[in-house]
Parts: structure tokens; sequence; C-alpha cells
């Protein structure tokens, strides 16, 4: 069974988007630890800075292909049957989907109010 | 993981049905590694409340400084420490992983060091942070 990521594409991938959201969550984790006490002014501009919305928008896709390959590749060895997996799989996909377009509204919602 | 496979007689007959955990050894790097799915695990299974936190706190002044004082409180400083702790060792043993591919400290004997260090790195970052949060 073949669940579009595969093989070379994926471990490869899986690396890539792994330095991607590693250097995203240094550089979050230093300005907000830095800034010690931020206000809302403050959070709110950052965060609709256009290249921080794009950065958090793309650190949130890449988060969703890491999570899926992760996951699945946990699903296919510890979940037996090929309908129960299919169900659990399909479970996580609608979960990282779900959870993509949540970000994305509230991406959208900031910059629309500013 | 070393098995107790020494007959090489077995067959996939009288092939032993169950896995006995206790059989099996279980190597620093393999301890490591189930600590980088259960921490993966409990980060995508907390993506949802981060997202609510980061809607609420993103909503208005209110909603800012509600998050603010949530995390005041001491049981969800002690979540927060679960979600710390899973991050670092799923950061740290990720680094090692990337290591390990361009056959950087492959060998066995500093493969089983590198394990312990990412396991001893991710309790030391969240002793830190419990330093500073309590």
């Amino acid at each position: 069974m073949s669940y579009q990521a595969k093989g070379l594409q994926a471990w490869l991938l899986q690396r890539l988007t792994g330095v991607f959201m590693a250097l995203y969550i240094l550089y979050v984790l230093g300005v907000v630890v830095f800034s010690e006490s931020m206000n809302y002014q403050q959070w709110s501009g950052w965060l609709s800075h256009p290249l921080m919305n794009t950065a958090t928008g793309l650190f949130f896709l890449t988060l969703a292909y890491h999570a899926w390959v992760g996951m699945r590749d946990i699903v296919v060895d510890y979940v037996p049957h090929d309908a129960f997996r299919l169900l659990v799989l399909t479970l996580i996909s609608l979960f990282l989907i779900s959870s993509s377009l949540y970000l994305l509204k509230i991406l959208f919602s900031l910059t629309l109010i500013v | 993981m070393h098995s107790s496979v020494h007959s090489a007689v077995r067959t996939a007959k009288n092939r032993p049905k169950n896995l006995n955990l206790l059989s099996v050894r279980f190597p620093l790097s393999a301890v490591m590694s189930v600590g980088h799915r259960a921490s993966g695990i409990l980060l995508f299974l907390a993506l949802p409340y981060f997202l609510y936190l980061l809607q609420l706190s993103l909503s208005g002044e209110n909603g800012f400084l509600q998050v603010k004082n949530n995390l005041n409180s001491t049981w969800l400083k002690m979540l927060m420490l679960v979600f710390i702790w899973a991050l670092a060792h799923h950061f740290i043993a990720g680094i090692r992983y990337f290591l390990l591919d361009m056959d950087i400290g492959i060998e066995r004997q500093t493969a089983q060091k590198s394990a312990l260090l990412v396991m001893i790195l991710g309790v030391l970052v969240t002793a830190i942070a419990a330093f500073f949060l309590f």
C-alpha cells in the first residue's frame, strides 16, 4: 500500500521539513524568551508582519507533512489489519487537514484586521 | 535489538507467535528511539490545544491576558513541562538522526553514547525550563 509520500522522497522531506521547523522554533523561542514580557500590540504586530505570517503558515504546512510521515510510519508498524489501519490513517489526515485550516484561518483573520 | 533466535532449525511453523518483550534487549538507542516516537505522538496530539492558545492570544487584548493568566496555573505549567520535554527530546534526537544520516557518529559505541546524551539533554532542557517556570 502506498500513502503518497514514499521511500527516498519521504526520507528526504522528513529531514528538510525538520530543518526548517528547527530554525523557525529556535527563532520564535529566542524572540519570546529574550523579549521577556510582550504586550498584545507587540505580539499581534509581530505575527501579522508579512514575513512572520508567511513563515508561520509555511511552518505549519511543513509540520503537517512531517507529522503525517511520522504518524504513518508508526501506524504502519503497530496497527494491524488493513481496514483498521486505513481508518486510523484517515482520522490522522483529517486531524492534520483541519488543524492546518484552523491555523490558516487564524493567520488570515490577523492580516485582515491589521 | 537482540532477539532470541538461536537455532537455525526454527521454521515458520514453530516460530513463537507473540514476541516476548523480556527476551529482547533494549540498547540505549532503542529506548531513545521509543522516546522519539512517543514525543512525536504527544506533540501531534497537542496541536489543537496550541492552536487554540494561539487563536485566543491573537483574538484581542482580553484573550491575550487570558492566555497569560492561564499559563500561570500550576497544572498548566506541569502540562507545559511535558510538552517542553517532548519538543526538546524530539528536536535533539532529530539532530542525532540527521548526523547519523551524514555518517557522523555512526560507530556502534559512539551511537550508544550519543543516544544517552540525547536523553540527558532532553531532561536537562526540561529541568531548566522548570526552573524558570516555577
